[in-house]
């Protein structure tokens, strides 16, 4: 009895090698025939449970709209659109979150694997991905049409070496998120220069309430404050050259004067007890629930407000106060359009994809703002009476701006940017001052 | 039996499956990343070929710091070995001679290792909240103000708040290793030794420790080559800061490669880790020879 | 087992024993009641106590959400045939590993080190390029591969450890009785091999649920992915809804909770039935 039970198992181990050498050889060579669907992006192999009409084209869309995305709902209402508009295309948006977005599509770029249409950020982040070849250039599909409706000039952080790779559906721009509450409880008004905002910070110190709320474990939300600041000293064109290595120093009086007053407001106590140790969700919330008056961040805020904060009606929004009135002026602003849809260069579809991309960017554009989600890139042509009026004055900030730059951190090259943030913290916590901050970015930026 | 023993089919086919999904997913991949860290590439367009400019740079640039990583991890790694494995060998001792609830504290003390790292990175965000974490709150409870910190804000101590949480978490997994690996020593032993007067102390001393050698090993190299590779929880909780306080190699390896397009600067320090790693692992096994347990 | 002696040291140990119980609960509980709350009792208003409004809808909405089933399985497909691969092929390595002669053995042995020294992020590149060429991405091949890799290495050293401990007289008798070198891993060393095989499923079920990289990049297909690159999309860019992505993290460790039991049991059974025979 002992001896064939033995034996059974004996055979069944021997069984289960031989098969899982089987199974392990087998999976190398039995791919290619089976996947070769998904990977060319037409009909892939998951949808032919849902019958097509013929002579259908299938775009694949990647973007960072994920479900609880604000502009989650303007992607869909936008594909929606197209889809009825042009029948027979069908898109799949496939949606995935922001961090690990970067590193998913760099590592997809890389590897030869973008799918026909992708979200990614203008400017200095895709800097790279045009250079490699792998986006299309789609000025041909950008008619009269869409010039009329979505000028060049929105489109600057798509465009690279004077051809555009991209279009854009919205214009954030940074600004100064207060409770208008607490204000009014003490008198105080939205600053319109750094000297107004140090007072209003005073007043709030001398009653015992923090008054601003800032993140500088996500270092961007400092660095906002620190761009914005930097653009009001030294004005857009200084600040763009020092800042691309267009051949401005950054070791320059004005740039020591935003590192300066930024230093200046730390060492006052303006900003939240361990910052350094906070992400952006954990400090914003001290914003929404009261705790603080003000926070500088991007337009996105406003969709937030009226979803997070228990009065949203309470609160408000200012531009960002100017500190040189001969460099800068109220209306410069630190932000524009860096949020964009490129078609890759692999696409079988690129006048599906081409069109799509303006199509899509379009809808986006009108979807999001009605949903309070973003400031629009293309003209408003449609009744927005009904916009929380937070980000309609964010939209007439956009509109009345006279300049735009983009932050930073996407403008410059990425080893800058890196440097720039990690400076940025050593600022802030206080191991260099203002001076050798400066001498470090000019370094940086001169290697 | 020898002969058995020295069956080449019988080799070729037990090793086959192991040696092909290694070939392809661990060593073609460490070769390309060699071949990466010499370099100088942003992992998109094409690059230059510099030699070994990029390890030259590892210890030279005073920007990227790669020298304090090390030093942190081998704090890391040091504290591991003295806090974790001691605690986690006198839980696996306890449970293992068969106390009573054996089985109940063996899977409560299991728990932590089971939750996902996004859990645990939360929950530590909240203990070490300067306004209203845990660890704050408690100690102004007790009076102790002046002892509050914002503990993952301050560069004197973000590195130790990060590693509590990453030693913790880990003590029930070499618990469960050093349990498995007690239960598998044969009772007949303990009890032999039992009989002849030994005291729990000295059975753990003199029988259950040296039995279980092989297994400290793996525990003390995992535990090992685990802190050098620390990446997780870091990230989560300071992401390597404030101003590099608290980074380690992968930290700043991923941050090169992936936000600062240095490919090549980062494969550099990804085929130090490897190294270092694999150093490590061979250097403890030399180390803590086992002699042949019959 | 033996009566519990109500000496001080008992006491002292029983009571270090309640105390650590405690703090290794604590995750557990603290994941429940934040996966009920909002974002303003998550983020200060109330950090540990219970929630004031209990908010059962954060379950509804994650679990009504387009495509979590799908996810859901998925997971489950990929951790179980990794867990599978990695013990089958890290058993039959060993074995040659540790019992048979052969060149070139030390030098596997310390290859095998190397599957513990790479970093998860710098083979995602290399691995995307190797799984793109045999055209493999997006599949369910594209991760149990690259998991079960990287998870022999550990199994191989678990495995090592154990079997090291294996008398050889059991084999030689085998061996006499006239059993084949099939016969003997198949009839002696498998079925002692079973506690590490409990551990190994463990530690390698930990890793390919909870892997969150590999799962990002080469998965793009949503019929593919995984539910913890799911739960990952439930935040958004600028703001995130914690209190529904704890309910998720609830559901998704659930599973765990419950085969850890299992498991744990297991390892228990496995290991009386050894001390029985042995």
């Amino acid at each position: 009895m002992k001896q064939t039970l033995k034996r059974i198992i004996s055979l069944m181990m021997v069984c289960l090698m031989v098969l899982s050498i089987a199974a392990c050889g087998n999976s190398v060579p039995a791919q290619p025939g089976q996947s070769d669907a998904p990977e060319s992006s037409t009909p892939s192999a998951s949808n032919s449970s849902t019958p097509a009409p013929a002579q259908n084209v299938q775009l694949v869309l990647w973007s960072i709209a994920t479900e609880s995305d604000a502009f989650h709902n303007a992607y869909n209402q936008a594909i929606a659109d197209f889809e009825k508009a042009n029948p027979g295309v069908k898109i799949v948006h496939e949606t995935f979150e922001n961090e690990s977005y970067k590193t998913k599509i760099k590592s997809a770029v890389a590897a030869n694997e973008l799918p026909d249409l992708f979200f990614t950020w203008g400017g200095g982040f895709s800097q790279s991905f045009v250079e490699s070849g792998k986006v299309l250039a789609i000025d041909k599909y950008y008619t009269e049409e869409y010039q009329a409706q979505l000028s060049r000039a929105a489109l600057v952080n798509a465009t690279y070496d004077g051809k555009l790779y991209g279009a854009t559906y919205t214009t954030p721009v940074s600004a100064l998120f207060y409770n208008r509450k607490m204000f009014d409880q003490y008198n105080l008004k939205a600053p319109t220069t750094f000297e107004e905002l140090v007072n209003v910070c005073q007043t709030f110190i001398n009653n015992g309430i923090t008054p601003i709320g800032v993140s500088v474990k996500d270092t961007w939300v400092l660095a906002m404050t620190h761009d914005a600041l930097t653009l009001k000293s030294a004005g857009p064109e200084k600040t763009k050259k020092a800042i691309t290595r267009g051949g401005q120093s950054y070791n320059d009086p004005d740039f020591l004067a935003s590192a300066t007053k930024l230093k200046q407001l730390i060492d006052m106590g303006a900003y939240v007890e361990g910052a350094t140790g906070l992400s952006n969700d954990e400090a914003s919330q001290y914003f929404y629930n009261g705790t603080v008056p003000m926070y500088i961040t991007g337009s996105w805020m406003a969709g937030s407000i009226m979803t997070d904060c228990e009065h949203p009606e309470d609160y408000d929004v200012a531009p960002i106060p100017v500190i040189n009135g001969n460099n800068a002026k109220i209306t410069d602003f630190m932000g524009g359009a860096a949020d964009t849809i490129m078609v890759a260069a692999s696409t079988k579809n690129p006048d599906v994809a081409g069109k799509a991309v303006f199509e899509l960017t379009r809808s986006i554009s009108k979807y999001a703002y009605l949903d309070g989600a973003g400031v629009p890139a293309w003209e408003v042509d449609y009744d927005d009476s009904a916009v929380n009026p937070i980000t309609a004055k964010l939209a007439q900030y956009a509109t009345g701006a006279t300049s735009f730059t983009l932050w930073f951190d996407t403008l410059m090259n990425a080893n800058d940017a890196g440097e720039y943030l990690a400076l940025l913290q050593q600022l802030y916590i206080g191991s260099i001052t203002p001076q050798e901050f400066v001498e470090a970015m000019a370094e940086q930026l001169g290697s | 039996m020898e002969k058995a023993r020295s069956n080449v089919v019988a080799i070729c086919l037990f090793m086959l499956p192991a040696a092909v999904l290694f070939t392809v997913i661990i060593i073609v991949p460490v070769i390309m990343s060699t071949y990466y860290s010499l370099l100088n590439w942003d992992g998109i367009t094409k690059g230059t070929f510099v030699g070994l400019e990029n390890f030259v740079q590892l210890f030279k640039s005073k920007t990227a710091g790669f020298p304090k990583t090390l030093l942190n991890v081998s704090v890391l790694a040091g504290l591991s070995i003295v806090i974790q494995l001691p605690l986690a060998l006198f839980l696996a001792l306890v449970l293992g001679k068969g106390i009573k609830g054996e089985v109940f504290f063996l899977s409560v003390f299991f728990i932590p290792v089971l939750l996902s790292t996004t859990v645990i990175g939360q929950l530590w965000s909240k203990i070490y909240n300067p306004d209203y974490g845990i660890l704050n709150v408690a100690l102004r409870a007790l009076g102790l103000d002046h002892m509050t910190k914002v503990w993952l804000g301050d560069q004197k101590t973000a590195l130790l708040a990060v590693f509590i949480p990453i030693l913790w978490q880990y003590v029930g997994y070499h618990m469960l290793i050093m349990y498995a690996g007690i239960k598998s020593i044969s009772p007949e032993l303990r009890e032999a030794a039992r009989i002849d007067g030994a005291t729990e102390g000295q059975l753990a001393r003199y029988v259950t420790i040296p039995l279980l050698k092989p297994v400290l090993r793996t525990s003390i190299i995992f535990s090992v080559t685990g802190s050098l590779k620390a990446f997780d929880l870091i990230y989560i909780l300071t992401n390597g800061g404030p101003a590099h306080a608290s980074e380690v190699p992968s930290t700043l390896m991923v941050s090169m490669i992936f936000n600062r397009n240095r490919y090549g600067f980062g494969s550099a320090i990804a085929v130090m880790i490897i190294f270092l790693c694999f150093l490590m692992a061979i250097l403890l096994r030399k180390l803590i020879r086992t002699e042949e347990v019959v | 087992m033996k009566k519990i002696k109500k000496s001080p040291a008992n006491i002292l140990l029983y009571g270090f024993l309640a105390l650590w119980t405690a703090i290794q609960i604590f995750p557990l509980y603290w994941m429940l009641t934040f996966s009920l709350k909002d974002n303003n009792e998550i983020f200060g208003a109330n950090v540990i106590g219970l929630p004031h409004v209990w908010r059962w809808e954060n379950y509804t909405s994650v679990l009504t959400r387009g495509k979590v089933g799908t996810y859901f399985l998925n997971s489950v497909l990929v951790t179980g045939a990794t867990i599978a691969l990695t013990s089958i092929i890290a058993l039959m390595a060993t074995y040659a590993l540790t019992r048979m002669i052969w060149k070139g053995r030390k030098l596997a042995n310390n290859v095998v080190m190397l599957g513990l020294t790479v970093p998860i992020h710098t083979a995602i590149l290399p691995i995307f390029i190797i799984l793109r060429s045999l055209k493999m991405t997006n599949s369910y091949q594209a991760l149990i591969i690259p998991y079960t890799a990287f998870g022999l290495a550990m199994a191989i050293m678990i495995c090592s450890s154990l079997m090291e401990g294996i008398p050889r007289e059991l084999e030689e008798a085998a061996f006499i009785d006239g059993c084949s070198i099939y016969g003997i891993f198949g009839s002696i060393i498998l079925p002692l091999m079973r506690p590490a095989i409990a551990t190994i499923s463990i530690f390698t079920y930990l890793t390919a649920w909870n892997e969150l990289m590999f799962a990002t990049i080469f998965i793009s297909d949503s019929n593919y992915r995984t539910l913890t690159v799911g739960i990952q999309t439930l935040s958004g860019s600028y703001t995130t809804d914690w209190g529904p992505i704890g309910a998720a993290l609830v559901v998704a460790t659930f599973p765990t909770l419950i085969i850890y039991a299992f498991m744990s049991n297991k390892i228990q059974e496995s290991l009386v039935i050894g001390a029985v025979k042995g």
